[in-house]
């Protein structure tokens, strides 16, 4: 109350509107000193505008009609600079019912004008978002706010939205899993929590939605809601997912295993092998052998264009984890450059066996299982 | 005989070690200790170290393996390790532990075939019967 109080500056008028009595706290608000000031007429205060519109004497009219007139708008300030105020007329009757004068209350409303200014401001960016959903919603998740990008996204009107619960465009699952609360928990405790996730449609569709969750705060204080910005990334994870199929599928394409005998394997590589081609071709590769349970694996490099060090560490590695499961390599197809290379490089071979055809690889392959199946018949018969 | 950490099966002159997961180095001495007084006791052969049943290789386990195959040829025998998987073998090879020496199979069965190769050879220059 006090304060309300101190807020407005007051000062008196006779019923031609001139100062009769100043407080200090005007002459703060205007700069004007009391000797300045009394027995001046009001109109001191107006813009020359509001002067020649005739504003004074409307002011005091109205007052004098109703016992008591509000009103807002610019006044000046002794050095010229205006100010938004908020003022207060009261009339002052004398026994007879006449106006004997008025009390004059201002506010300087100067920086509540600015801030309205910017709060509007902030509502109409929030408002001209039309790609992003701006929600706010309070600590039990009732929404407050909804902009057109938020309809926009979810197909959902401000009216069908506002004052209902935020769990609406969340799937049944995640609200059973507490999705929600862990968000707010996790929002509240960092500042701000960023994640995604599928949300759900007016029309009862799936979306891929990228968001940030803040909690807006009274002060530093007790948290009061919470504001969500999220943007629909269902096309861009759609257009993601199919890139890597495809990736995997042309990775797949481009490691083919072939078995050619019993217990024999093909590996034909064709074309430049890559670190991440080379990682997934030893992947197959070694799943084949225990798959068919291969006991020779032929490596025909005959269609890569060139070989580094990298590739044919790559190749080495293979070989090497195929012989500790037990299978023996053979490679075949190297060309003269090829050799030139690896020799240059110091790539040493170890016990690789290499032939120079894929027929000739495929005689010295059946000859080693060959040999392998007679052992192990002769085992059996001999034991 | 019944160690869970490794249980042993005798095939003939022949020793079969499954490694089971999750060994620590308790259990890998009672299992040094198990395979070499075995393979003393019924002047094996052949043994198959079968470690099918680990999904996981790190450098100790690598380790261990290679250890137990010295063992096992210092005591007069041949020994193989069978069953080494896809993920492990890939594993292994990126620790960089070749264990080039050691005599590799898919399976018991093949790795039985290899050890019987490998006296086959070694019954060309003029020892042991080959078959048992």
């Amino acid at each position: 109350m006090m304060d309300s109080i101190t807020d407005f500056k007051v000062m008196r008028l006779d019923q031609a509107g001139i100062v009769r009595s100043w407080q200090a706290g005007a002459q703060q608000l205007t700069r004007y000193l009391p000797e300045e000031i009394i027995g001046k007429s009001v109109e001191l205060f107006y813009t020359a505008e509001d002067i020649a519109n005739g504003l004074v004497e409307t002011d005091l009219r109205a007052a004098a009609k109703a016992g008591r007139h509000e009103t807002q708008g610019w006044r000046v300030a002794k050095d010229g600079t205006q100010f938004w105020a908020y003022v207060v007329f009261t009339v002052v009757r004398d026994q007879a019912g006449g106006v004997r004068g008025y009390v004059m209350a201002v506010r300087d409303l100067t920086g509540r004008l600015e801030e309205e200014q910017a709060l509007r401001s902030v509502e109409q960016m929030v408002n001209s978002i039309t790609d992003c959903e701006v929600i706010q919603f309070d600590p039990d998740g009732i929404v407050g706010s909804w902009n057109p990008g938020a309809e926009k996204l979810t197909g959902y009107a401000p009216v069908e939205v506002i004052r209902k619960h935020i769990s609406m465009f969340y799937t049944a699952e995640d609200i059973r899993a507490g999705l929600l609360e862990r968000e707010m928990a996790a929002a509240v405790r960092d500042g701000s929590v960023g994640a995604e996730g599928w949300r759900i449609r007016k029309d009862g569709t799936r979306y891929w939605a990228n968001f940030v969750l803040s909690p807006i705060r009274e002060g530093q204080g007790e948290v009061k809601g919470y504001v969500k910005v999220g943007r629909d990334l269902t096309e861009q994870r759609e257009q993601e997912r199919l890139a890597k199929q495809q990736r995997d599928e042309i990775l797949e394409l481009s490691t083919p295993v072939i078995k050619v005998w019993d217990k024999v394997l093909i590996l034909p590589l064709i074309g430049t092998l890559d670190s991440g081609r080379a990682a997934r071709l030893t992947e197959s590769l070694l799943e084949r052998i225990a798959a068919d349970e291969a006991e020779v694996v032929i490596l025909d490099i005959s269609g890569v264009p060139g070989i580094d060090s990298g590739v044919a560490q790559h190749l080495l590695e293979t070989v090497e984890a195929a012989r500790l499961m037990g299978t023996e390599s053979i490679i075949s197809g190297v060309r003269p450059d090829t050799a030139q290379a690896m020799v240059h490089l110091g790539i040493e071979l170890g016990g690789l066996r290499s032939r120079s055809s894929l027929k000739d690889a495929l005689q010295l392959a059946l000859r080693l299982v060959g040999n392998r199946t007679e052992f192990a018949k002769g085992g059996v018969g001999g034991g | 005989m019944a160690e869970i950490a490794a249980p042993i099966m005798r095939m003939g002159q022949d020793l079969l070690i499954t490694l089971q997961p999750d060994l620590d180095d308790l259990s890998v001495e009672s299992i040094e200790q198990e395979i070499t007084s075995e393979v003393a006791r019924i002047l094996a052969r052949g043994v198959l170290i079968d470690v099918s049943g680990l999904d996981v290789v790190d450098s100790f386990v690598a380790r261990v393996l290679a250890r137990l195959v010295r063992m096992v040829r210092l005591l007069g025998a041949d020994a193989a390790i069978v069953g080494i998987r896809p993920a492990v073998a890939i594993t292994l090879v990126q620790l960089g532990v070749s264990m080039s020496d050691v005599t590799t199979a898919l399976n018991p069965e093949q790795g039985m075939a290899r050890l019987r190769e490998m006296r086959a050879d070694v019954s060309a220059v003029g020892h042991h019967d080959i078959y048992s």
